[in-house]
């Protein structure tokens, strides 16, 4: 439900690790290894963010949708459903959802703008609103999703760790380019990202931590796939980007 | 790869084989509402209500209001909230379908048999009953944060003959909004609830409001269940957008007497209490009349939480939960689940009477464009005679007036299951036609 996330369909929808990430047989057809799937999720995670910059839609809104388009890819293969529509598509859904209804001309316009280089790319406004049909029913017509940036602000009230806030803010806000927000309920997220910024910070809160009563092993999972993104694919060469989507059905 | 879109434009959707249609019962702004059987082998013959949004006419995709009405009415699991069982959606014209369990009854319904028909009050067990469960399911709605917005007697749903007979369902969560964190002021998508219900703080231009509007709606759906007539019934000034409501205000003070900053601190803040001085301020009524006009003791229960749910000041006003434990539901009658059995023993039920339906009309746009019509005809003659005679049966030991035939009161507005226009309070019915001598066959379509 609205106020109980304990209660509602994100929760109860939660996933093992073994559930995302994997390549679905369609992709494996076309030759794309998990690796391929990670580098083209962040990439179009990316892509819906500077989208949302520039229809000037707030975060929660970006997360709601990077939230939708990484739940379709567990079900759906990127061979069926082409994330270059697909991730606008969750940005103009997810602002409907978040109330803060962005049109689909002006995607459109800055859809155009930003990828005109990309040979193929053309979506126009129809094809848009028949994608947002076929993300509601992908999406099972599940639409409330929980983020853990509330219960952080609370969170870091309670440790009195509130002069962090802006550390720990960005690193929820990359938490995104993973697929945490489908395994973990949200205040295990903030409490992950709380732990990094923490360690970067040099603040010392393992009492704290303590007296919440919380498997800090799974914390430190959280932290550490975080933490991989960091290593790892936070500056990804645009060869290995281009590699991965040079494997996706280029349209007609 | 065939584009699946395409290809789903030139066949029927293949949910439609899970209903049999039997016809339209309401029409709004944003579509259609249907009165479907299931087809599935473990639903066989179940009522279903399906509502059709229309892909909006702005080029903008699915209406807001079918996403938050599906967004909500997916994570909300209550008894006396309607459910949702199903959504679908045909992309030959891009439109979508909210399947929801039919409701026989609503309250607009409910009130208006007693007042036309039977000219008698409802009992105080069932209006206990049916009060008790609004809240029960406001209380629900509100302690996840979302608030209605809309609560009107034609959006409070009473289920028919089954097993759920006389459980009240909230319906039409199309201004429903979750509160608890809006990226913009809640005042932002238009004013909301339909006028004669809306709270004082809206009409004096509030910017920030909170489940205490459901809670003033409720109180005034109270009052009409004990009067049969609508409490406030102010004339809408319709100029511009949100313009100053001065006749419904008007209405509220004569009954209530007027606000004070003393009862209600906050209202000095107000847009319109200040912008209107003169007109609100100049006038005042000394002598509140509220229990006169419900014909209710000052001192009994009822009008004791009557009169709480109409408090001026939202912050004072009692909330759901509070309600649900106010001693009115603690004295006799007590209210129970089925709220249209007879109050007492040796009382006969009220057999209201079923939601009207049009049997002339197809799910449209459903069909192939070249063959449907030629299809239509012995379809529909067949579902005629098949709802002509699942309608007689129930009707028959119920009602003494609706003998045989399938009628349609000729005025009525086509069984609203909520889906009238967001603005739309339904207009009273010309006072002349208040016996129906006339009762006709649907021939022409209706519109609320």
């Amino acid at each position: 439900m609205a106020a109980n996330f304990w209660a509602s369909s994100h929760c109860k929808k939660l996933l093992d690790a073994d559930e995302v990430g994997h390549v679905l047989p369609a992709d494996q057809e076309r030759g794309l290894t998990p690796e391929d799937v990670k580098l083209i999720k962040i990439h179009l995670s990316t892509y819906i963010k500077l989208l949302a910059q520039n229809t000037k839609v707030r975060q929660r809104v970006v997360a709601t949708a990077i939230a939708y388009f990484r739940r379709v890819y567990t079900r759906k293969s990127f061979s069926e459903f082409d994330p270059r529509l697909v991730a606008p598509t969750c940005l103009y859904l997810a602002s409907k959802a978040e109330e803060s209804t962005v049109q689909a001309k002006l995607l459109v316009f800055y859809m155009k703008k930003i990828l005109s280089e990309e040979k193929g790319f053309r979506y126009e406004i129809k094809d848009v609103l028949e994608m947002e049909m076929r993300l509601l029913e992908a999406l099972d017509f599940y639409l409330v999703i929980y983020h853990p940036y509330r219960p952080l602000i609370q969170l870091l009230q309670d440790a009195g760790l509130t002069d962090i806030i802006q550390t720990v803010w960005s690193i929820v806000n990359d938490s995104y380019r993973t697929d945490l927000i489908l395994m973990y309920p949200p205040f295990m997220i903030a409490l992950g990202c709380i732990y990094i910024a923490c360690v970067i910070k040099d603040k010392e809160t393992r009492g704290w931590f303590e007296e919440l009563r919380v498997d800090m092993y799974v914390i430190k999972n959280i932290a550490m796939e975080i933490l991989d993104f960091y290593e790892n694919y936070r500056n990804i060469p645009e060869e290995r980007i281009n590699a991965a989507m040079a494997k996706l059905p280029q349209r007609s | 790869m065939v584009d699946p879109g395409n290809q789903r434009q030139r066949t029927r959707p293949a949910w439609l084989n899970q209903y049999e249609l039997v016809g339209k019962i309401g029409e709004g702004t944003y579509g259609l509402v249907y009165l479907a059987r299931s087809k599935l082998p473990h639903h066989r013959g179940v009522r279903i209500a399906i509502k059709k949004f229309k892909q909006s006419k702005e080029g903008d995709g699915v209406s807001p209001t079918a996403i938050r009405e599906i967004m909500l009415l997916r994570e909300c699991v209550h008894e006396n909230i309607v459910k949702l069982v199903d959504v679908h959606i045909n992309y030959g014209d891009m439109s979508l379908y909210l399947a929801f369990d039919y409701a026989e009854h609503d309250l607009y319904e409910i009130i208006r048999h007693h007042r036309e028909k039977l000219s008698s009050p409802i009992n105080q067990y069932t209006v206990k009953s049916l009060l008790w469960q609004i809240l029960n399911g406001l209380n629900y709605l509100h302690s996840n944060w979302i608030i209605h917005r809309d609560l009107k007697p034609s959006n409070i749903l009473v289920m028919g003959e089954g097993e759920e007979q006389g459980v009240v369902k909230i319906g039409d969560f199309g201004l429903a909004r979750v509160h608890q964190a809006p990226l913009k002021p809640l005042c932002d998508n238009g004013v909301v609830v339909t006028i004669w219900y809306r709270a004082p703080e809206l009409l004096l231009g509030a910017k920030h409001y909170t489940s205490a509007v459901d809670m003033w709606a409720v109180g005034c759906i109270f009052a009409e269940l004990l009067t049969l007539k609508p409490l406030f019934q102010g004339i809408e000034d319709k100029n511009g957008p949100n313009p100053f409501q001065a006749d419904q205000l008007e209405k509220i003070f004569k009954t209530l007497g007027h606000p004070t900053p003393d009862r209600w601190p906050t209202l000095l803040n107000l847009p319109f209490w200040q912008a209107n001085r003169n007109f609100i301020q100049g006038k005042k009524y000394e002598n509140p009349g509220l229990y006169s006009i419900v014909q209710q003791p000052a001192k009994s229960p009822a009008f004791d939480l009557l009169s709480k749910m109409l408090e001026y000041d939202p912050a004072k006003r009692i909330s759901a939960a509070q309600a649900l434990d106010h001693h009115y539901f603690r004295t006799e009658p007590l209210p129970g689940r089925n709220a249209l059995v007879p109050g007492s023993p040796g009382e006969k039920a009220v057999g209201y009477p079923n939601r009207p339906v049009d049997y002339s009309t197809d799910f449209d746009g459903s069909t192939a464009p070249p063959q449907s019509n030629s299809n239509l005809a012995p379809l529909q003659q067949q579902q005629m005679q098949r709802n002509e005679h699942m309608m007689q049966v129930p009707q028959m030991h119920q009602q003494l007036h609706m003998q045989g035939m399938q009628r349609i009161p000729q005025n009525s507005n086509m069984g609203n299951y909520g889906v009238g226009n967001q603005q739309g309070r339904r207009k009273e019915p010309d006072s002349g036609n208040q016996n129906y001598s006339g009762y006709q066959l649907p021939n022409k379509s209706r519109r609320m």
